[in-house]
């Protein structure tokens, strides 16, 4: 899943100053779909919900940059409407996760005994579990829609994340420091948040970055197939399923909303390579 | 570039000439001018600390440099252009006519391999050994060359092996080809006393059998005086001193030199106060264009940071890059003289009635794989008085620190009592919350890797103030002078409290870490090999360190040790622990003087000299 355009590694010796030019423009992507999320109302050129059923499937024109979709909405408009989906999904996934994951992966990989052969036994029972189909299933079975989806991930995102999270405790906890610690008689739950957890953040913060490139595909997937937003809803996975019959009469409406899944996700993957690359050296 | 007429030996022909070496990573300097001689049959020493080039001087000589590291200069093997050679000639060279013993036992065999295979790989291509009873033989004798005579550690896979068996396999795989030259890397570091002195004696003793030439490299002033004909000092990338060793040893011309043979501790006596030589070693390229060790030198002049002072030879066959070496000999040799004087017998703190750590028949047993019980330690009592430093002396395994951390409650005995300060201090777990802090506060343990003795997320203030919380609350003010406070007694500026650990120096981290361990003004200090990881400059500085706070604050030591000479500066009364069991105690002096355990006889013997 991860990505390298080029080495993004500074040269031995000299200090990590350098950004490629591959995370400058990851970073742009994020910060233009970020913009987009939060004030895409005051940019956007027309609502996304006017239906203009004369105008119809119309390809991209002065008045409509990206054409109009099978009602005849601003498709433009719409992929920027699309960017909150895209990000506030992916984000509660990714934040809930690490969250959850970190707290799980802290008391299992310190404590030990018990407390870790159960947690990572559900662990094992979760990563066995096919992932999108379950949340298609769930989704399906309970309705919800975008929601109750943004909930089954952040249950099966925790599982891997949890392991990630105890593997870097039982690397920091035989070490002097943390005997240090125990012998002054520094409190247990001191150690684990105070003394180990800053050391495991920033594995798990790059983690949680390729969470969200990942969420994001998952949740384009479930609206693709009816499982995510309101129909309606301007959402960049909707739009796919949504347009894919104007396919030959205006591309870009189906095109657009894909382009945008992709350039997001592929961003995140490349600014979570470079934070692991930076934060773990 | 140092301009350097000609270092001759007696022998016409050297079998390796270097000239002007010179070795770069990415722009920066790692050595800058290195000029080595070696004749036939020699044994040379390159001496130095962390950092100064030695070992990659010796992987320049193989051309074994990694990858980004470049060398320039010429390095000619028996009339031969070694640096203008190609890869595949050089790879004939390798192995044939010069070999490399590293310093790492575990991982320098291949771990998929019988050990015996090491060595008949190095015997594939020669004819008179296709036949595999042939081969069989021949790996049996070689392995019979270093010492092994047990036919099935042929058979046996490296991890079935010790450190020093490992290593006696690694020297007949290096010596298979019939090298003329063999370089060893700190080949007895990484080993235990004992083994070490028996490796060295092992490698000399197939040196002189078979009229190699032999470069050892070493951190080990002691070692190289004992082992070898000549030594190089090179220090930060430079080298300041050549000689026989003899004469180095008896008379130094650099005062790097004299630093470092007065921070050795000496292993036959106890001196009041080690010379250290202060700060610590600095990077080649920081220090270049000018005398590398001014900075640390008690008699630098401006001149001496004007340019870099080349080597030249001071006497008949004895080199010296010290340009003030005429000015300053005479105040030299007087500081030889007193370091030596000084050394007066420091008062043995009389065995009180009332020891404040009294630990009985400790036992500690791990389950080993399928079911068998390890004992790690059988069985084992000691007492530490008020004030006393006693010493724990013992080899790796012999569970010397498994009873350290068991004192400080790391770990729980199986069984056996210990009591601090008059309170039950057996299991940690089960004592009252008052108890355990109490005893928390009297007992404190420095441990011995200081590069990840440190949180280092954490700045020196915020680990200081972490200590500091466990003993109370403090307004803000309180445990800022508190903290300066800590770092004044362990002689570090106020400004390294905002300091990450990875600015530290590993002298610096390991003082951070005793200041934490003194925070909440403990009695006892359990010090796990807390100088074993630095530079013996460095070391000397800690060890200083170590007595002065015992003479302020009057602590206790339990000094967890394998090194005699580092005890005997320190300990008033000493413990010899040998697989998990006490085999001698008494006061320092009686021990190392007079050993009765036939294991403590062999430790102290071991002892280069």
């Amino acid at each position: 899943m991860s990505l390298h355009i080029e080495s993004a590694k500074p040269e031995a010796g000299t200090p990590r100053a350098r950004i490629s030019l591959g995370i400058a423009l990851a970073f742009i992507v994020i910060a233009i779909v970020v913009f987009c999320a939060l004030f895409g109302a005051s940019i956007a050129p027309d609502s996304p919900f006017t239906q203009r059923l004369e105008v119809g499937d119309a390809p991209p024109s002065g008045q409509f940059l990206a054409g109009t979709d099978l009602l005849g909405r601003d498709v433009f408009s719409r992929v920027i409407y699309g960017a909150w989906t895209a990000l506030v999904g992916p984000l509660v996934v990714a934040v809930g996760a690490w969250v959850i994951a970190t707290v799980l992966g802290l008391l299992s990989g310190y404590l030990g005994g018990m407390v870790d052969s159960a947690t990572m036994r559900w662990v094992d029972f979760m990563l066995a579990l096919p992932a999108p189909l379950i949340a298609i299933v769930v989704v399906g079975v309970v309705g919800g829609g975008y929601w109750t989806a943004v909930l089954v991930l952040i249950i099966l995102f925790t599982a891997p994340d949890t392991r990630i999270v105890r593997s870097a405790v039982l690397e920091q906890r035989p070490r002097p420091y943390i005997d240090a610690a125990r012998a002054l008689g520094i409190s247990k739950t001191r150690i684990l948040f105070v003394h180990i957890l800053p050391n495991v953040l920033p594995i798990v913060l790059a983690y949680v970055v390729l969470d969200f490139a990942f969420a994001l595909v998952n949740l384009a997937g479930l609206s693709f197939l009816g499982l995510g937003v309101e129909p309606g809803t301007p959402d960049w996975g909707r739009m796919l399923f949504e347009n894919r019959t104007i396919l030959f009469t205006n591309p870009v409406a189906l095109l657009l909303p894909a382009f945008m899944i992709i350039l997001t996700a592929v961003s995140m993957n490349l600014i979570g390579d470079w934070l692991f690359e930076r934060l773990t050296r | 570039m140092t301009a350097i007429a000609s270092v001759t030996t007696s022998q016409p022909l050297p079998l390796l000439r270097v000239r002007d070496l010179t070795i770069s990573a990415g722009g920066h300097a790692i050595t800058t001018g290195t000029n080595l001689e070696l004749a036939r049959g020699e044994t040379i020493a390159i001496v130095g600390e962390s950092g100064s080039g030695k070992s990659l001087t010796a992987k320049a000589i193989a051309r074994l440099l990694p990858p980004a590291v470049t060398a320039a200069g010429s390095i000619s093997y028996d009339g031969q252009d070694l640096m203008a050679l190609p890869e595949r000639e050089m790879r004939q060279i390798r192995g044939r006519r010069l070999s490399m013993m590293l310093q790492d036992p575990f991982t320098m065999l291949n771990p998929l391999m019988k050990s015996g295979l090491h060595i008949a790989e190095m015997l594939r291509d020669r004819p008179e050994f296709r036949d595999r009873t042939a081969m069989n033989a021949e790996v049996a004798r070689r392995l019979g060359e270093v010492g092994i005579t047990d036919p099935d550690v042929a058979e046996r896979m490296p991890f079935q092996l010790s450190g020093g068996m490992s290593q006696r396999v690694a020297m007949a795989a290096a010596l298979a080809r019939d090298p003329e030259l063999l370089i060893a890397d700190e080949p007895s570091t990484a080993l235990d006393v004992t083994t070490q002195a028996e490796i060295i004696a092992l490698l000399k003793r197939v040196q002189k059998k078979r009229g190699m030439s032999l470069i050892l490299i070493t951190h080990n002033l002691r070692l190289a005086f004992s082992t070898c004909d000549r030594i190089y000092v090179m220090y930060a990338g430079s080298l300041l001193e050549v000689g026989s060793a003899r004469a180095v040893e008896d008379d130094p011309f650099h005062p790097y030199t004299l630093g470092l043979l007065l921070s050795e501790p000496p292993a036959e006596k106890r001196v009041a106060r080690l010379i250290a030589i202060r700060g610590q070693v600095p990077r080649a390229d920081e220090v270049a264009g000018r005398c590398t060790f001014a900075d640390r030198c008690d008699w630098a002049k401006d001149k001496c940071r004007a340019g870099m002072p080349p080597l030249i030879e001071q006497a008949p066959g004895r080199f010296g890059a010290c340009i003030r070496r005429n000015e300053i000999a005479a105040e030299m040799r007087d500081l030889r003289g007193a370091a030596l004087e000084t050394a007066t017998v420091a008062l043995s703190a009389p065995p009180s009635d009332k020891p404040l750590l009294r630990a009985a028949n400790i036992v500690k047993e791990y389950s080993g794989r399928s079911g068998t019980v390890v004992r790690a330690l059988k069985g084992v009592s000691i007492e530490i008085g008020p004030g006393e430093s006693v010493g724990l002396v013992g080899e790796s395994g012999s569970g010397k620190t498994t009873l350290g951390r068991t004192l400080v409650g790391l770990e729980t005995p199986t069984s056996g009592a210990i009591e601090i300060a008059g309170i039950g201090a057996s299991k940690f777990s089960a004592m009252s919350a008052v108890d355990r802090t109490a005893t928390r506060r009297t007992i404190q343990m420095v441990f011995q890797d200081p590069y990840s003795t440190l949180n280092p997320r954490h700045s020196v203030r915020r680990s200081l103030t972490e200590a500091l919380r466990t003993i109370g609350r403090f307004t803000k003010a309180e445990r800022d002078a508190r903290v300066a406070e800590l770092l004044r007694e362990v002689s570090l500026p106020e400004s390294y409290a905002e300091r990450r650990p990875s600015s530290l120096s590993g002298g610096e981290r390991q003082r951070v870490s005793i200041a934490r361990s003194l925070a909440v003004n403990p009695k006892i200090l359990v010090c796990d090999e807390p100088v074993s990881a630095l530079d013996v400059s460095v070391q000397a500085q800690i060890l200083n360190l170590f007595k002065r706070l015992q003479q302020e604050l009057g602590l206790s030591y339990l000094f967890i040790t394998h090194d005699l000479a580092v005890v005997r500066q320190v300990a008033d009364r000493i413990y010899v622990l040998y697989l998990g069991e006490i085999v001698e105690q008494g006061s320092a002096e009686e021990v190392i003087a007079r050993p009765k355990h036939p294991y403590t006889q062999r430790l102290i013997s071991s002892i280069p000299r």
